[in-house]
């Protein structure tokens, strides 16, 4: 097998890797923070305003899609709460100025853009490419 | 009416605007109510009235890793209360030095109970008016915030057993010069040309526990208020509140509770006169919500207000509200919602301007409100 065919099969079993399952999302981050793992009490806390920093201290950067299938999926998988529930403990929180919303993209596309050039930034998508430039995080019970 | 539209218009093309770090946000409504007899909170209801209008719009940025500074401006017209007067509804820097403890200082949001930092925010809400013992739409204004500071933060308890929130402030807090104590003293012939004010400190504990969803805390606070007026004064020397509640949310379901008791002496002086009022608030709420679909939210609580301090046994004494609520998401910015109201009693919310020909013991309310969030 020549040094492509065994590249485009490397890409492609990273690409399975990282591709959603039809009922979850990929989770991505920054390439410069250091974890690989997150729980999904840690996600939960930071992505519901609890938490500014990951399990190794660094800083988090919580990053929404504005809605859709994926945003959905991503808040009852992960953070247990319909997207109505966590709009209502963001409003909470943003008009009685203890907290600050996530960024919320429209396009997944812009949020890998944005995941990619902010430290400490996480987020999910439905799927990710060999090209983008970011890491996958493993969400564990 | 004229600024919700306004509002929502001009707000279209900003849409939770986040410019390079900075987030703008905001919120209007518009409210109906219409009662079977009594006049309420200073609107001729019993005729149906639409003078209900609220907004705030906030800016906020994150200048730091750990500090973000921000300020939310807040205008409202309820009857004759408020008009076009633009508050500060909280206007502070808030610097979280980790996950476990930071400061915020400035003009900073009051916790007590359940709901009180977040009682103006019509749009984190089922219902269109809480329990108004505890948190009386017409005279929010001085628990609602106050120019200090205060810490907060969390800690875990043990390895499971959940998570303690804590919140303790200092400052100064003063009355709405346009809110329904000011109104009422006015009546009395005591007009204030500047908000009476007074020092008010306290805390907030809340146990979240191991099973997600359910709560209890506890809220304490101390506040005293002295202000002039030409040809009279009003003093009321320090006073204790305290809070304790609980709630559970999980899944499609809300159940909460909260229990709270104010005494207060305050004295009123108009002239060569001086008058002593003793009151005792004794409230508490039981409520709960069912989440029909993503849009479609239904519930209810019984209210229950009275006045320990001389009571009679009278209609003013007392305020015991049935409320059934429906909430309707047209989507994730309009929603619309309405109430019901079944009031024995008129010991809060009625005022004698509203309603001289006095005030039957029981009457009934419908509320509607639309409102707009970005």
């Amino acid at each position: 097998m020549s040094q492509t065919r065994w590249l485009i099969l490397l890409l492609g079993l990273a690409h399975c890797w990282c591709a959603a399952s039809a009922q979850d999302v990929v989770l991505v981050a920054n390439k410069g923070v250091q974890i690989s793992q997150i729980s999904n009490a840690d996600l939960r806390a930071i992505f519901m305003g609890e938490k500014t920093r990951f399990a190794d201290g660094s800083r988090a950067v919580p990053v929404t899609l504005k809605g859709g299938a994926v945003h959905e999926v991503f808040l009852k998988n992960h953070l247990d709460e319909s997207p109505g529930e966590f709009r209502a403990q963001w409003r909470k929180e943003v008009f009685t100025g203890q907290g600050a919303m996530p960024k919320a993209f429209d396009s997944e596309s812009a949020l890998i853009e944005y995941v990619a050039a902010t430290p400490g930034a996480v987020g999910y998508v439905s799927r990710i490419s060999p090209q983008d430039k970011v890491k996958c995080l493993v969400a564990i019970k | 009416m004229a600024l919700f539209l306004l509002v929502c218009i001009c707000t279209e093309s900003l849409f939770a605007q986040s410019l390079a770090g900075i987030a703008v946000h905001g919120f209007v409504t518009q409210g109906f109510l219409f009662s079977s007899s009594n006049n309420y909170l200073t609107m001729e209801s019993s005729d149906g009235s639409v003078r209900w209008t609220d907004g705030a719009v906030n800016v906020t940025d994150s200048f730091a890793d750990k500090l973000r500074v921000g300020i939310q401006l807040h205008m409202y017209q309820l009857g004759q209360l408020g008009g076009a007067h633009l508050l500060i509804d909280w206007a502070s820097g808030d610097y979280r030095f980790n996950d476990h403890f930071g400061i915020r200082a400035g003009k900073v949001k009051t916790p007590l109970g359940l709901f009180n930092d977040s009682q103006d925010v019509d749009a984190v809400f089922l219902w269109i008016l809480l329990p108004q013992g505890a948190y009386p739409i017409d005279n929010e204004g001085f628990f609602l915030s106050q120019w200090g500071g205060e810490v907060y933060g969390g800690v875990p308890v043990g390895g499971r057993g959940g998570k303690l929130l804590y919140r303790a402030y200092a400052g100064h807090a003063s009355l709405d010069l346009h809110g329904g104590y000011i109104k009422e003293l006015a009546d009395y012939g005591l007009a204030f040309t500047s908000a009476p004010g007074g020092l008010i400190y306290g805390g907030d504990l809340r146990w979240e526990t191991p099973l997600r969803g359910l709560t209890f805390g506890s809220s304490a606070l101390v506040d005293t208020l002295d202000g002039s007026a030409p040809g009279g004064s009003v003093h009321v020397p320090p006073s204790f509140v305290n809070a304790e509640y609980a709630q559970f949310s999980r899944g499609k379901f809300y159940f909460a509770g909260e229990y709270r008791r104010q005494p207060t002496l305050s004295t009123v002086t108009i002239g060569p006169m001086a008058f002593s009022n003793p009151v005792d608030e004794r409230v508490w709420y039981a409520m709960g919500s069912y989440r029909v679909t993503e849009k479609i939210q239904l519930g209810s609580y019984y209210s229950h207000f009275l006045d320990k301090a001389g009571y009679m046994g009278q209609p003013g004494d007392y305020s015991k509200d049935w409320v059934v609520s429906g909430r309707y998401d047209f989507n994730a910015h309009f929603y619309g919602k309405i109430e019901d109201h079944f009031l024995h009693g008129n010991g809060i919310g009625f005022y004698d301007s509203t309603n001289p020909n006095g005030l039957t013991p029981n009457s009934r309310m419908l509320a509607a409100k639309i409102g707009f969030s970005f």
